[in-house]
């Protein structure tokens, strides 16, 4: 199976669907949950430097401002500090405390906040780094600033998005990759299923899809089909039965009428005789025809030859040559026949007699004058005896080939140009399939090529 | 002739009856197995028409009956749409002719006569020459001879003309050709028979003034001239 049936295969499409439809899912998930980290995360910074300044502030109403210059060195100092930098100024505006220099350029905030980059040191060069920053008058003209940096903040953001964003994208490539097994093992059950089906047609009605081997819904789906098969199994012998019958109850009022003609023989004027003649060579026809068509019935339904009549096919070869070679040089074919010496097949002589004459008559009906009908016999397939009758007529086209064993079939050229029932290749396979062998119609280039395999004995 | 017919359908045997009437022959019905059985062992007759399929002994244990008793009456049987193989196993049982029915009546007088026929002639088997009015075959030599003028002919056509030859005055059928000459029974497509037929009547008619080889129109060919009733 190929890759690009997988991917064009419905299932395959609809769990890529699916897939996408999740991901955008978890797309929008993602996204409020980093607002919502961004958010919870931005709101503890501000909670922080809001304390610290009320902590500035209480340490200012008990101690005055040395005592906050001595809390900030305190803050600076501690190991675990970093987080928080300072800027305590008078009145004046002058430095009073803390570890920022001066106030740099900043942007305003709602709610009285102040966000500005400074360059810091870090690990050996200067890195300009995001601030949030809060002013805040402590009393007597003193103004504190407390500001915190949220680079790990964003850092621990990002980290939190990266991993959701790879679990997305871990979701839809093992969607992606569980679509295509699961559309690779449906489309092939539909394939197995498709190929006992394609063995259905080539078998005939009689074969059923095999539920055993199939799983799950194409269980269910094989188990219809073959309510279904059996239906039309049912509709086609109903048709076979009917044209059966008719013809079978058909038969012995024509043969009443064809013997009450033949009675009016020499009773009508001589000017009607030959009208007479006529209805009954009609009458003999259809009977004919009738016969034909049941004889195949007969055949197709009473299963397979069983008897064990050893039946030599060189003498009886040679009969039907010898049969229709006045036949055949009146028409100005050459009627030949060339076999080794084989072993006999178990057959009804009878039968084979008729499929060999059927189709050195057809040989001899559709070849011009001055061509050539060659029989030959010899070891076929192993456990077989081929049968080649091939002849320089104008051959069947390869896409009428399986159309001309049907029944009544005829090619658009021989009808009305040849007579015929359209029944005498029928009757030829049936025939052959009653003794277990095969039938091919081939091209003689030019001409036809019949090729008869029958079982040896 | 005197024909004896053991069939059980109404309309079948009603039909053959009166056909045979027509034909001018004498004709005994009788419906069942049983009863077909007893007359037959008990009543002189030229031949036996048994239905295969019949009420009481069936038509093929009758022949076998009549055999063992020693009765060697011709019987053709007539059977429905014959299986595969039912032909064989009829005629292995005693029969001497199978028709498949529904039949045309032709081929049933043809038969019936030839059946009749060859009863009568079984005593003189050990003639050596066929003679149809200045036609001759030497069944020794195999030659064939009209008015004294050789005939050459093939083997098929020998094979052909000596089975005539035989039923002189009798219409012979094709199928019946087929069965007896070439050993087959089978429907031919086409009258394939009639160019051997042709063939056949080249050389024996062609330079006489008399034809011996006719056509029977829709029935079949007769050699020489149409017979009466052959002497009981």
């Amino acid at each position: 199976m190929k890759a690009l049936e997988v991917l064009s295969s419905l299932t395959f499409r609809y769990i890529a669907k699916y897939v996408t439809v999740l991901s955008a899912t978890v797309f929008v998930l993602l996204a409020g949950l980093y607002a919502y980290i961004s958010y919870s995360f931005f709101s503890d910074l501000s909670d922080t430097i809001l304390e610290e300044l009320e902590t500035l502030q209480v340490v200012f109403s008990g101690q005055g401002i040395d005592g906050v210059g001595q809390y900030v060195e305190d803050q600076l100092a501690a190991p675990s500090s970093g987080r928080f930098y300072y800027l305590v100024t008078d009145a004046e505006g002058e430095v009073v405390a803390g570890n920022l220099g001066a106030l740099p350029r900043y942007e305003q905030f709602t709610g009285g906040w102040l966000g500005f980059q400074l360059a810091l040191l870090e690990w050996g060069e200067t890195v300009d780094v995001d601030f949030l920053a809060r002013p805040a008058a402590l009393g007597d003209g003193f103004d504190a600033v407390v500001a915190r940096n949220y680079a790990d903040i964003t850092e621990q953001a990002t980290l939190v998005f990266r991993t959701l964003f790879r679990a997305m994208l871990a979701t839809v490539v093992l969607g992606m990759i569980g679509g295509f097994v699961s559309a690779a093992s449906t489309l092939d059950r539909v394939e197995r299923l498709n190929q006992e089906l394609s063995g259905i047609i080539r078998g005939g009605p009689g074969k059923r899809i095999d539920v055993a081997r199939q799983k799950g819904y194409v269980r269910q789906l094989a188990e219809i089909m073959n309510k279904l098969l059996g239906q039309t199994e049912t509709l086609m012998q109903g048709v076979k039965t009917v044209s059966d019958n008719i013809a079978h109850d058909l038969r012995t009022p024509l043969t009443r009428m064809r013997n009450q003609l033949v009675q009016l023989r020499g009773r009508v004027p001589d000017a009607e005789a030959d009208a007479l003649e006529g209805i009954i060579a009609e009458c003999d026809d259809v009977l004919a025809t009738f016969n034909a068509l049941l004889r195949i019935s007969s055949l197709e339904s009473g299963g397979q030859f069983s008897g064990g009549g050893a039946v030599e096919l060189q003498p009886l070869l040679e009969d039907v040559v010898e049969l229709y070679e006045p036949l055949a040089s009146e028409r100005g074919i050459d009627l030949t026949f060339c076999a080794e010496a084989l072993p006999s097949i178990s057959g009804d002589r009878d039968l084979l007699f008729q499929l060999f004459s059927n189709l050195v008559d057809n040989a001899l009906k559709y070849t011009p004058a001055d061509g050539r009908a060659d029989i030959n016999l010899a070891v076929g397939e192993p456990g077989f005896l081929q049968v080649s009758l091939s002849d320089s007529g104008p051959g069947i086209p390869a896409e009428e080939r399986a159309n001309v064993l049907r029944r009544f079939y005829r090619l658009e050229q021989s009808r009305g140009a040849q007579p015929g029932h359209g029944l005498g290749l029928s009757l030829v396979q049936a025939i052959v399939h009653y003794h277990r062998g095969h039938l091919a119609l081939l091209d003689n280039e030019p001409g036809l090529t019949v090729q008869v395999s029958l079982p040896l004995a | 002739m005197h024909i004896l017919l053991i069939e059980d359908d109404a309309a079948v045997g009603q039909f053959i009856v009166d056909e045979l009437d027509t034909a001018g022959h004498n004709c005994t019905w009788l419906r069942d197995g049983d009863s077909g059985l007893a007359t037959a062992r008990s009543t002189e007759c030229d031949v036996l028409v048994v239905d295969r399929m019949l009420p009481g002994t069936d038509g093929l244990t009758l022949i076998a009956t009549l055999r063992n008793a020693g009765i060697e009456t011709p019987v053709l049987v007539l059977s429905a749409l014959g299986e595969v193989g039912d032909r064989v196993e009829g005629l292995q049982l005693g029969a001497d002719d199978y028709l498949t029915k529904p039949f045309a009546m032709d081929e049933l007088l043809a038969r019936l006569e030839v059946l009749h026929r060859r009863a009568g002639s079984a005593q003189t088997s050990a003639q050596t020459t066929l003679q149809v009015g200045d036609l001759e075959l030497n069944l020794l030599t195999r030659e064939v001879s009209r008015a004294g003028t050789p005939i050459a002919i093939q083997p098929r056509e020998y094979k052909l003309l000596e089975y005539l030859m035989r039923h002189p005055g009798q219409v012979v059928t094709r199928a019946m050709l087929l069965e007896h000459v070439w050993g087959y029974h089978f429907d031919p497509q086409t009258n394939v028979i009639d160019v051997h037929i042709s063939r056949l009547r080249q050389k024996i008619d062609r330079d006489f003034d008399l034809a011996l080889l006719t056509t029977v129109r829709g029935a079949g060919y007769r050699l020489g001239e149409e017979q009466a009733e052959a002497p009981q």
